[in-house]
């Protein structure tokens, strides 16, 4: 039962997770290469940018979801649920909340008691002083906020843009959607500070985030 | 919500050895002697892990083990804590002459300051001890080993923080008591002292009557923190938030410069799914009565052709959470004959309310959908609500629908993919020649 080569074979396992500098929330393998520490470093702030940053940040929470984190949604009214269902979000434990613009800082913070990861989708005009309170409440809590921006409100510890994207599949009255290519640039503070730049399938025909 | 007594939390056997806990901060600055210390609890976790490969440090000084693996394999409980008192008891031992033998000397007389979730407390009170004794959850004080710096403690209970109580009364609690065994300690246990402080003022001096308190209302009063406490109190949370010292597994291998089999827990781990779920769903009960209860929604995928009908969300509701069925309601069904259905991938936003679309040919005339299902033209441009018109670079074969055939609110539609010239994919429908947007490939 407790014979030496088991016991071997778990050390092999458990030491990825040992030796991780941080408490992270995992990170599907195509997202985690864009991750300075190949997970989500919660305490943290992540922005996600450019056309496609909305099924970006999916492919992006899909890696807790999976994990058996709580995921919400704040200002995303429009999700589309199957898709994220595609990208492997655990819809046994997502929660999409509707708030009106002028209460999304308040959705947010206390989702943040209960919840791994928020998307927070902001109205325009935020203040600057309401992102960076969010954000200390982030650091407080220990979770994880992908915000889905623009113009950089937030105080953001890393930035996820979607640079270029092309679909695939579609012609002049044939065909139909089937994947998109995407190049998403990482760039960050301290540790990630040199952009790090990654061919995805955004989705694969398959409806899943993989590496292109 | 129903109080679920000792929700999965595992029955662990937890190891406290006095003195080699480390200050907070010492590894790094004050050197050797913390370093010292962290390396013989490395050989103690090394040691236990021949008893059960699953030893979990927790902080230094203090690791746990699940019991009931090592109780089948050493056939009795008492086999299991007499084995792990003498595993640690030999292991202490050559780490003594370990560090006798080698240069680093001043390990000893080091203060054994009692660790831990339960600062402050050395105990039940009095008149709370003998309710526990009334409850039976002890069975009598286990082995202790003599240690450099006090005796070794080992304590069973389900859960991280109840184990480590267990360890300071030397109690086994037997399967299924740890709330009864929490219930007599003094809210001080918790470690809060500005909520243990108003608990007092307020009647609650003890784990039982504040595990009492609904927990909505403690929510309200205590926030999350609170809340937590209250779970640990009600046995459904293994531990309180900062107990725990992150990287526990990372500083024993570089201490002990070898690898080490054992669990490197994230903190909350031990509270297990149902922790989780029941923390989510306290808090988004909160964030019903903060919004309303419509604003809080969960998704419900059900059959159907376009992406609007496929999903549903649906107002978060604790009853329902808590039944059978809503497992098999949010799975994604199979696929079920939906002639007409879109093909994956499915949208990443379904959008609401109306967006009319214009579509036109390249003579500027409005491009329909014929009835058996044709495009009249090529649709070369659109513009969504009024907007500037924007090239379409591909187009899909349009996919008609009939819906709702069996009734009279039948409706005849056809679904269009088209993709423009700035890269956005749109999925279009048409009803009786009028276009809209009803969702987009963001």
């Amino acid at each position: 039962m407790f014979a030496t080569s088991r016991i071997g074979a778990l050390a092999q396992r458990v030491r990825p997770t040992a030796a991780s500098r941080t408490r992270l929330l995992p990170a599907l393998p195509p997202i985690a290469a864009l991750l300075p520490d190949g997970g989500l470093r919660r305490g943290t702030v992540v922005r996600c940018t450019g056309s496609g940053a909305s099924s970006l940040a999916m492919a992006v929470a899909a890696g807790p979801s999976a994990a058996g984190s709580w995921c919400g949604t704040v200002g995303l009214d429009e999700l589309g649920v199957l898709a994220a269902a595609g990208y492997g979000l655990d819809l046994e434990r997502l929660v999409v909340v509707r708030a009106a613009p002028a209460e999304w800082a308040v959705a947010t913070g206390v989702l943040l008691d209960g919840v791994d990861l928020v998307v927070l989708a902001p109205p325009r005009h935020v203040k600057h002083a309401a992102a960076q309170a969010l954000a200390a409440r982030v650091r407080d809590r220990g979770a994880v906020v992908l915000v889905v921006e623009d113009r950089p409100v937030f105080p953001a510890e890393l930035e996820l843009a979607v640079e270029a994207a092309r679909w695939y599949g579609l012609a002049e009255g044939a065909g139909r959607l089937q994947s998109r290519r995407v190049t998403v640039v990482a760039c960050g503070r301290g540790s990630a500070v040199r952009p790090v730049r990654q061919e995805l399938w955004l989705p694969a025909a398959t409806g899943k985030v993989a590496a292109a | 919500m129903t109080a679920r007594p000792d929700a999965g939390l595992p029955r662990l056997l937890l190891v406290e050895c006095p003195g080699l806990e480390v200050p907070d901060g010492a590894s790094g600055a004050s050197g050797a002697s913390g370093d010292e210390r962290l390396r013989r609890f490395g050989r103690v976790v090394e040691a236990l892990s021949s008893v059960c490969p699953w030893v979990d440090a927790v902080r230094p000084g203090v690791c746990t083990l699940p019991i009931k693996g090592p109780t089948r394999y050493f056939g009795t409980e008492e086999a299991v804590l007499a084995q792990v008192a003498e595993t640690v008891a030999a292991a202490l031992d050559a780490s003594l002459v370990g560090a006798a033998s080698g240069a680093a000397g001043p390990t000893r007389g080091v203060p054994g300051a009692a660790s831990g979730a339960a600062s402050g407390a050395a105990g039940p009170t009095r008149g709370a001890a003998g309710e526990a004794g009334a409850a039976g959850p002890t069975r009598g004080p286990t082995r202790g080993v003599p240690g450099e710096a006090g005796e070794v403690r080992l304590g069973v209970a389900e859960g991280v923080f109840a184990a480590a109580l267990a360890a300071r009364a030397g109690s086994v609690v037997p399967a299924g008591g740890t709330v009864e065994f929490l219930a007599p300690w003094p809210v001080g246990v918790l470690g809060d002292p500005e909520l243990s402080d108003v608990l007092v003022r307020l009647g609650l001096s003890t784990l039982g009557r504040f595990a009492a308190v609904p927990a909505a209302d403690v929510l309200a009063r205590f926030g999350a923190s609170g809340a937590r406490g209250h779970r640990v109190a009600r046995g459904l949370e293994s531990e309180l938030p900062g107990y725990r010292v992150a990287g526990m597994g990372a500083r024993l291998v570089a201490v002990l410069g070898r690898a080490l089999a054992l669990q490197d827990r994230q903190p909350g781990f031990w509270g297990g799914a149902s922790a989780a779920d029941e923390r989510a769903g306290e808090v988004l009960t909160a964030l019903q009565r903060r919004l309303g209860v419509e604003a809080v929604t969960v998704p419900v995928l059900e059959g159907g052709r376009g992406p609007a009908d496929r999903c549903r969300l649906v107002p978060w509701s604790p009853a329902a959470a808590s039944r059978e069925p809503r497992t098999a309601r949010r799975k994604v069904p199979p696929d079920p004959p939906w002639p007409g259905r879109l093909p994956p991938p499915a949208p990443a936003r379904v959008t609401a309310g109306e967006h009319p679309v214009e579509v036109t040919d390249a003579a500027g005339a409005p491009v329909g959908v014929t009835a058996r299902g044709l495009l009249t033209g090529e649709p070369v441009r659109l513009s969504v609500a009024g907007g500037p018109w924007t090239p379409a670079t591909a187009w899909s074969a349009p996919w008609p629908v009939e819906e709702r055939w069996w009734s009279r609110a039948r409706r005849r539609v056809a679904r269009l993919q088209v993709l423009t010239v700035d890269g956005t994919a749109w999925l279009l429908v048409t009803e009786r020649g009028r276009w809209r947007v009803e969702a987009v490939y963001d």
